[in-house]
This record gives structure tokens, C-alpha cells and sequence, in this order.
């Protein structure tokens, strides 16, 4: 009983893509937050669509994607003792150490942001002066939020990169991949986001920045992919095994249509055909972020499931 | 007040003498599983020139070890048929815990669930400590690890640690093999069965490349490929 879905190497099925997609998002949502904040919207940036959502997106990806996560044990209620009992040797349970301070410090980065609006709806002095003393950190914070996202962008990847049972998923350039594709369906999100829910501008400052992120980070990922695929080629042995059986078949098939065609061919094919005018069109960007965002979950499908194909 | 260079420099140097422990908590800090602990070190041996693929070895280990029958925690696999003297001749492997001396199981695993018994090297599960997170399933790379149905937790061979060995008897497989086909014992002790066979024969193990150093030893059929 062997399908595409089914397999007896097969340990971690989809509900494990849609965590490694929902990690990504919050941690390069949380990066060009930072980012925007630093060097584009030097004031007031509490006011931006996209520093709104990556407020509320961010938090809560990471939650999703932790109780997806807590319900895929085959022991749900003992999910706790994953926060008792460490292992510094295991990535899990440092990526459980990650995501605690993580959370606690994108609470504060919150605050930070939101300030003057929170001491205005909550008229207590003492919330005023806490808020205040977090505030006065808001430097301090961004750069401790851009490290920690970082962290998390990579945490997957090296997730995936300790088992060294699945010689496609044992590859060092893994995390570096799960980074970039992160900010991609980061960016994605944004710019869906900042459209729809926030009515932002296409020329607003902040999608403006965004948009220019979107080819370098696609070309990144045509590159990363490039060198994840030859590096198994060239390593021989199972790792060549595991490469040709990924990019053919089902997988194959995927892969290529899935990642390179929708992900990675057709905006760099649309951004180089399509007109000024049409570029702007708010349909036009909304349909590409919601493409952007398939791509990078059928990515993440796609390294989980061709990665348990072959052993070591 | 005041010290001297001559006893800064002495003071420097009984530091970095009293500092020669913290290497090698360093090191171990770095690489607990290879340490030597202890002088038993369970091993097991699987003769392949004798193995008849009867499925003794499977019933016992599922009814000492309460294994129920969808899975199982040893399997004996077909490694081809070969022609020898007229005669159809069939191979077999065995397939369950290699009980690595540095197993990826136990330094994956979130909780410390997993882990190597220091005083016997056998690779065992605290199953009131493990979540079901199945990390240590997807990191052994002899695929031998299954949640069991019931508890729920991560479950394989244990060398019949808590049934068999406790009551001072070898492992059910290994007690009930007709043709004498396993070997048990401790591998760090040079007058066991298990150490003079070892030496006696050529024998491999499963995937080295890997740096798990595993403890289940194989003598290799008499025809074709080894199956690593």
C-alpha cells in the first residue's frame, strides 16, 4: 500500500507542513515588520496596515501552529511536559525554549508598538508607567524581535536537518530555504493583508518596500533550491537516491509544477510581462499573494513528504 | 597585597590543572554516547547462515513484551534466494532496535524519554515521560521505532529489559531460536559467547557510515549482497 500520501518511511504527515508554513509566516512577517520599522516608517508606525497585521498575525500563527502541533502527539495532554523536562541536545526541545521567549518578548515588541494607543484606552497610571518603561526598550526590542525571528525562520529547517535517517532532509542548506521561503509567503501575506483588511495603498510606503522584496527573495530561492538538489546530486550514494526520487514521480511533479512553476517561473515570467498598470492592480496582487502562499505550503509539503521517501 | 608574576603564573597553572575535569564534562556535555559506562554493554549477535525464517523469535517478544499484533518490535526480512547444490536456499535479515551506542533517537528526543540505560547500554523509553511527538520514529535511520497502540508512547525493542533479563533469562528471541541463530551477551566482556564470536567471524553492522555505532552485529548469508 504505497501512494504519494501513504508510505511505510513516512513518519510526519501534513499537519506538520501547515506548522512549518504557519512558523514561517510569523517569523518573516516579524522580520520585515522590524525591518520597516527601522528604516521605512521611522514615525507612527503603530498607523501601518502591514505593522498591524504582522501584530496580530504573527502571535497567532505561532499559537495555531503550536496547537496543531500539540494535537498531532499521540499523547495530546502531555504536551506539557515538553515545557518541564528539556534536552539541550534535541532541536525540539530548544525550538520549545525558542517559541517561549519568542512569545514573550513579541508581546513586549506589541506593546511597544501600540504605546500611545494602549495608555489612551486603559486610564490606570500604573499600566501607563509599565507600558512607558517597555517603550523605552523599543530599540532594544526590535533588534531582540529581528534575531528571534530569524531564529524561528531557521529553527524548521534545523528541525528537519537533525534527522540524519532522510538524506534530503540531513542537508545544511534546509534552513536557509525554510528562511527564505518564510519571508516569501511573508511578504505574501502582507501585501494580502495590508490590502484587504487594512485598505492601504499599493504606493503606501511600507507595500512599496515590500513589493521590492519580492524578486531578490525569489531569486534567493531559485538559488537555494539550486544548490539543496545539486549538493544531494553530487553527494552520491542515497543523498543521489533521495534527489532523483524527489524530483520525480508524484513529488516530481509537484516540485516542478507546484514550486518552480507557480512559486518561483510565473512571477518572475508575470513581473517581467505584465505592464506598469497592471502591476498596481489591487486583483492582480491580491491573486499573486494567494499564489505566493499555495507555493510555499506545496514547498513545505514537498520537502516533507519527498524527504521521508529515501533513508540514509 | 600585591601578587607576584611568579605566583600569578603558578596560580594560572594549578587553575588549568584543576580546570582538566571541566574538559571532560565539556566533552561529554558535547557527546554523552560514547562515553564507556560501566563494564556490561548488551550486544546481540544474528546469524544469517542460520536463520530459517521460522517467526519463532516474533511470538514470544510479543506476548513477554504485551506487544499487541499490529505491530511489532523485531521482524525477520527476505534477502533473496540463492542456488546451492540443486537446492533453493533463502536468506534472511533481522530487523529491530540496533541499540546504538550513540543512538539519534535519544538525542533528538524533546523530553529525555528516550535514552541509553548507562549500566547496561540498552536503548529504552521512559514511557511515562514521552509526549508521542514521534521524532525519535523519524530519526532512527533503521526504522524500527512504532507508537504502541495502547499507551500511546514511542515503543521498540528493549532486549526484554523489564521481562526476561529481569528475571535473569536472555531475551524471548533469543531463548526460543531453534537453530541457535541469535547471540546475546555483554560485548565488553572478552570471555562471553557473544565477544568470542565476534571475533571468530566476520560480522557487520548496519549503516556505520552514520555514526550510531550499533550493537546488533550480523554474519553476513553465505550469497549475494549484504543488505545494509
Amino acid at each position: 500500500m504505497n501512494t504519494a500520501f501513504h508510505f511505510d518511511t513516512l513518519v510526519w504527515d501534513w499537519p506538520i507542513a501547515v506548522y512549518l508554513l504557519l512558523i514561517g509566516i510569523s517569523s518573516g512577517m516579524v522580520i520585515i515588520a522590524v525591518l520597516l520599522k527601522r528604516y521605512i516608517l521611522v514615525v507612527n508606525a503603530a498607523d501601518d496596515g502591514v505593522i498591524k497585521a504582522t501584530t496580530i498575525i504573527a502571535p497567532l500563527t505561532v499559537i495555531l501552529g503550536l496547537v496543531i502541533l500539540i494535537f498531532h502527539l499521540a499523547r495530546s495532554w502531555t504536551f506539557w511536559y515538553l515545557m518541564v523536562f528539556y534536552n539541550p541536545h534535541s532541536i525540539m526541545s530548544l525550538g520549545v525554549m525558542l517559541f517561549q521567549i519568542y512569545m514573550a518578548v513579541l508581546i513586549l515588541w506589541i506593546i511597544a508598538i501600540y504605546q500611545a494607543k494602549i495608555s489612551d484606552i486603559i486610564n490606570l497610571a500604573w499600566v501607563s508607567r509599565l507600558v512607558r518603561l517597555i517603550a523605552k526598550g523599543e530599540r532594544g526590542l526590535d533588534i531582540i524581535m529581528i534575531f528571534l525571528a530569524v531564529l524561528l525562520g531557521v529553527y524548521t529547517g534545523f528541525l528537519l536537518l537533525a534527522l540524519k535517517s532522510y538524506p534530503l532532509l540531513n542537508n545544511p542548506v534546509l534552513p536557509l530555504l525554510f528562511l527564505a521561503s518564510g519571508l516569501t509567503s511573508a511578504v505574501a501575506m502582507a501585501i494580502l493583508c495590508g490590502l484587504m483588511f487594512y485598505k492601504q495603498s499599493v504606493h503606501s510606503p511600507s507595500l512599496a518596500f515590500i513589493h521590492k522584496l519580492e524578486l531578490p527573495l525569489i531569486i534567493m530561492e531559485f538559488g537555494l533550491l539550486a544548490v539543496f538538489f545539486i549538493g544531494l546530486i553530487f553527494g552520491g550514494g542515497q543523498k543521489e537516491v533521495a534527489a532523483t526520487t524527489a524530483l520525480r514521480g508524484f513529488w516530481g511533479a509537484v516540485f516542478w509544477l507546484g514550486v518552480m512553476g507557480l512559486g518561483i517561473l510565473l512571477p518572475i515570467a508575470l513581473k517581467l510581462l505584465c505592464s506598469e498598470r497592471t502591476k498596481f492592480n489591487k486583483a492582480y496582487l491580491v491573486t499573486m499573494s494567494a499564489i505566493g502562499l499555495c507555493s510555499v505550503f506545496i514547498l513545505r509539503m514537498f520537502i516533507l513528504y519527498a524527504g521521508q521517501m529515501v533513508m540514509a | 597585597m600585591g601578587v607576584s608574576r611568579r605566583g600569578f603564573i603558578m596560580g594560572i597553572g594549578g587553575a588549568a590543572l584543576a580546570a582538566n575535569p571541566i574538559n571532560r564534562i565539556l566533552a561529554e556535555v558535547i557527546n554523552p554516547q560514547t562515553l564507556v559506562i560501566g563494564n556490561i554493554r548488551y550486544g546481540m549477535v544474528h546469524d544469517e547462515t542460520k536463520c530459517i525464517c521460522c517467526r519463532a523469535c516474533i511470538l514470544p517478544c510479543h506476548r513477554e513484551n504485551k506487544v499487541p499484533a499490529e505491530v511489532t518490535r523485531l521482524d525477520s526480512l527476505d534477502n533473496g534466494t540463492y542456488r546451492e547444490l540443486n537446492k533453493n536456499s533463502r536468506q534472511f535479515v533481522r530487523k529491530s532496535c540496533q541499540h546504538c551506542d550513540n543512538p539519534p533517537c535519544v538525542a533528538v528526543c524533546p523530553t529525555g524519554a528516550s535514552y541509553k540505560d548507562p549500566k547496561t547500554g540498552i536503548v529504552d523509553v521512559h514511557h511515562d515521560r514521552c509526549v508521542g511527538c514521534r521524532y525519535c520514529l523519524a530519526a532512527c535511520p533503521y526504522h524500527v521505532r512504532f507508537i504502541h497502540p495502547l499507551s500511546k508512547t514511542a515503543d521498540k525493542c528493549n532486549f526484554c529489559r523489564d521481562t526476561n533479563l529481569a528475571a535473569g533469562k536472555p531475551p524471548a528471541c533469543v531463548a526460543i531460536c531453534p537453530v541457535k541463530a541469535l547471540t546475546f551477551g555483554n560485548l565488553d566482556d572478552p570471555d562471553s559467547d557473544i565477544a568470542k564470536l565476534i571475533a571468530s567471524k566476520t560480522v557487520y553492522r548496519n549503516k556505520l557510515y552514520l555514526g550510531t555505532s550499533p550493537k546488533l552485529y550480523h554474519i553476513a548469508g553465505k550469497f549475494g549482497e549484504i543488505r545494509g
